[in-house]
């Protein structure tokens, strides 16, 4: 037992982490919440499946190609929409939610409900992992996912656009002083943001299918993810990911799985009372020094 | 010139008696043609047993329509589906929704009569004292299980009894799953099972009344484990299952991360027979294609008759065909066949009654007898609940299917069994 609970506890959190991380890199650059990440995370795996099963594209530039379309859309996003009331949150979020809750709808009106539309895994085997069968798309994803965490803190840490996304989240003024454009780092946060939701897309939906209604779930967990481990830090990020994501499975295996919902949930509330910033957060501390 | 007047006279009369024979003899042959019947639908229609249960009326109505409408008291009337999308199967949203939807469809739409849903049974339980204010009468076709519908219907005649299901309910599932396990266990011996199941009312009191009468009859309930909606690994559950040695998984689930457990089923290769009840992610014809094939040896039941392919009645396999030819797809999960018999059922009862007054259309609709997709139709004429059988030429059979080789293989219950139950390969049978 305990040691399925070590695996599928690490599978789990690579899950959290990996549908979160994209949230919290567009919130910690351009300060916006996102709320149409859920749709995206959709609309990416409705994506990949029309060029894979509509088009007949190879599995990997289908999956490649529905990526950089949704960073398309998510920089497009941007562009046409939240550019308008940019420093306005509460307007930003609204845009945001209404715009993901369009997006879903029109997938739906394009024929996304039922459960005819879901993507092959990578591979379709089984391992044993400490003598606990795992099948070959978890162990991919966890490996995908540390790979992708690793190429972010090396991207934003040893390249110039990187380090641009850090200038504008650490002190926007300043960066606007040595030449940085904020609506351009935004645009493209959006779009990195929103890439990252596609890659969670075609690698966790092969674990089940493409439903309209799983964006909504997505989102609540990111939310739940970024809150406690601090809205706009990356290490929060993975911190909060392995605690949510260990709880869950002990919920699961020591007292019931419905208690797994609960915990993510109660996880934003003990964080909200005892820590606003998050574990790893500053924004509250800072505001509050102030 | 007297002559010529009482000619001309003649004529006339000959011409006005000519003229109203023969247009009462042509009434005789085409009654007139009236207004439309307006069949208000609330459904939550973004999902499975809402459209499924759309376009099973909309076949109904279309093919009524082709033959000149229904006949009523002398008078063609054609029938006019109101769909209005309840929303109700959809997570966080409100009740007052759907009731909103209902009151609408009544009110705005002048839905002569209701069918359809609400289709969560917390929605549908609370529709029955806004329907009955109205006097419509209504009949649930898909969605709303719970067995407290008709019970409140049969402890308050007088004032619910406008409201009908023709659809089956969680007690009759729940002793047709315990028949089906007494079945296995007498093919193959196996008495030990694990129950998963969804978070939600109906899911949660079925898990509740197979596993007790499962006890009750000797098994070895093993574990019983309720996930909430939404959740995205069953890794936990499904290995405690192989671990106890279980030798069946009942699963009642209807959010389609349960296509996640089926995959994880087979992946990890869990010796156990998955045997779901109602469950969108198993019930729908591309289950097979979108798990890969992973469905394999699922159980499911997409309550009556007609949503699987059998014979149960002549009409069964008639309208397969008939809802594969216009929608292009097999019927999809529970509530087609029955709200396609449903129209058939109170166009019957409105033709008998002669009106469209509730008082009448509610009587006529209690005589019903008549054989339909999924068996012989009656109500029980207190609680208005479709009378269940194994044996359609008594009552209403259900259906219980398994996916073999990519199709839906009725094995339950035996009188319209089209194949026999397969055990996975990686799972030994006991005897």
């Amino acid at each position: 037992m305990l040691r399925s609970i070590f695996i599928y506890g690490l599978i789990n959190s690579i899950i959290l982490a990996l549908t979160a991380v994209g949230f919290s890199l567009t919130y910690g650059i351009s300060r916006v919440a996102n709320f149409a990440y859920g749709a995206l995370y959709v609309l990416a795996g409705f994506a990949a499946w029309v060029l894979l099963h509509r088009l007949a594209l190879n599995y990997y530039l289908a999956l490649f190609l529905a990526v950089v379309f949704v960073a398309l859309v998510g920089a497009a996003l941007y562009r046409f929409a939240l550019i308008r009331v940019r420093g306005m949150p509460i307007s930003e979020i609204i845009v945001t939610f209404a715009l993901g809750t369009a997006l879903v709808e029109l997938l739906r009106f394009f024929g996304l409900f039922g459960s005819a539309y879901g993507l092959p895994p990578l591979r379709r085997a089984t391992l044993q992992l400490l003598g606990v069968p795992v099948d070959f798309q978890r162990v991919a994803l966890v490996v995908i996912g540390a790979v992708l965490i690793l190429a972010l803190w090396l991207f934003t840490h040893y390249t110039k656009i990187g380090l641009a996304f850090r200038a504008i989240a650490q002190d926007e003024q300043a960066a606007m002083m040595v030449g940085i454009d904020p609506d351009h780092m935004a645009t493209l946060s959006l779009a990195l943001g929103s890439a990252l939701a596609a890659v969670a897309a075609v690698v966790v939906l092969p674990l089940g299918y493409i439903a309209a209604e799983s964006g909504s779930n997505i989102l609540v967990f990111a939310i739940a993810v970024c809150i406690l481990g601090g809205l706009e830090s990356p290490a929060g990020v993975i911190v909060a990911s392995l605690l949510i994501g260990y709880a869950q499975i002990l919920s699961v295996a020591y007292f019931g799985p419905h208690y797994q919902m609960i915990v993510a949930l109660l996880a934003i509330l003990v964080t909200l009372v005892f820590r606003p910033s998050g574990l790893f957060g500053k924004q509250k501390e800072l505001e509050e020094r102030v | 010139m007297q002559t010529k007047s009482v000619g001309v006279v003649s004529w006339l009369v000959a011409v006005l008696i000519f003229g109203v024979a023969s247009s009462s003899g042509f009434a005789a042959q085409a009654p007139r043609k009236g207004q439309p019947i307006v069949i208000g639908a609330p459904l939550s229609t973004q999902y499975l047993y809402g459209w499924d249960a759309q376009r099973g009326m909309l076949l109904a109505a279309e093919e009524i329509n082709a033959k000149g409408g229904v006949d009523v008291a002398g008078v063609r009337r054609p029938l006019k589906l109101e769909v209005l999308d309840t929303r109700d199967l959809e997570p966080g949203v409100p009740l007052s929704e759907a009731l909103l939807v209902v009151e609408k469809l009544i009110l705005e739409k002048k839905a002569d009569v209701l069918m359809g849903g609400p289709v969560r049974s917390e929605a549908a339980m609370a529709a029955m004292d806004l329907i009955a204010k109205y006097r419509k009468v209504s009949m649930l076709t898909t969605g709303a299980l719970t067995p407290a519908y008709h019970r409140r219907i049969a402890e308050n005649y007088s004032k619910y009894k406008y409201l009908f299901r023709i659809t089956s309910e969680a007690g009759q599932l729940a002793k047709e799953a315990i028949d089906l396990f007494e079945s296995i266990r007498q093919a193959n011996g196996f008495d030990r099972i694990f129950i998963m199941v969804q978070d939600v009312a109906h899911a949660r009191a079925i898990a509740g009344l197979v596993g007790k009468g499962l006890e009750q009859k000797g098994w070895a309930v093993l574990g019983s484990e309720v996930y909430p909606t939404g959740a995205l690994d069953y890794s936990t559950g499904l290995l405690k299952a192989r671990d106890q040695k279980a030798q069946i998984l009942f699963v009642w689930m209807d959010h389609p991360e349960t296509a996640i457990l089926v995959k994880q089923w087979f992946d990890l290769k869990i010796p156990v027979l998955p045997v779901a009840g109602i469950s969108s992610a198993v019930e729908q014809p591309g289950a097979w294609a979108s798990t890969g094939g992973a469905v394999a040896y699922w159980l499911a039941c997409p309550a009556n008759a007609g949503n699987a392919p059998s014979n149960a009645t002549p009409l069964t396999m008639k309208f397969y065909k008939a809802y594969t030819d216009r929608w292009l797809v097999e019927p999809e999960g529970y509530g087609a066949s029955t709200s396609y018999t449903g129209v058939y059922v109170l166009t019957d009862a409105i033709k008998r009654a002669g009106s469209l007054d509730a008082e009448r259309v509610v009587a006529a609709l209690e005589k019903t007898d008549m054989v339909g997709v999924y068996g012989r139709v009656r109500f029980d004429p207190k609680s208005h609940q479709i009378i269940p059988s194994y044996d359609p030429k008594e009552g209403a059979v259900s259906t219980w299917f398994q996916w073999q080789d990519r199709k839906r293989v009725v094995v339950f219950p035996t009188a319209i069994a089209t194949g026999k139950i397969q055990v996975p390969p990686w799972l030994a049978p006991s005897k």
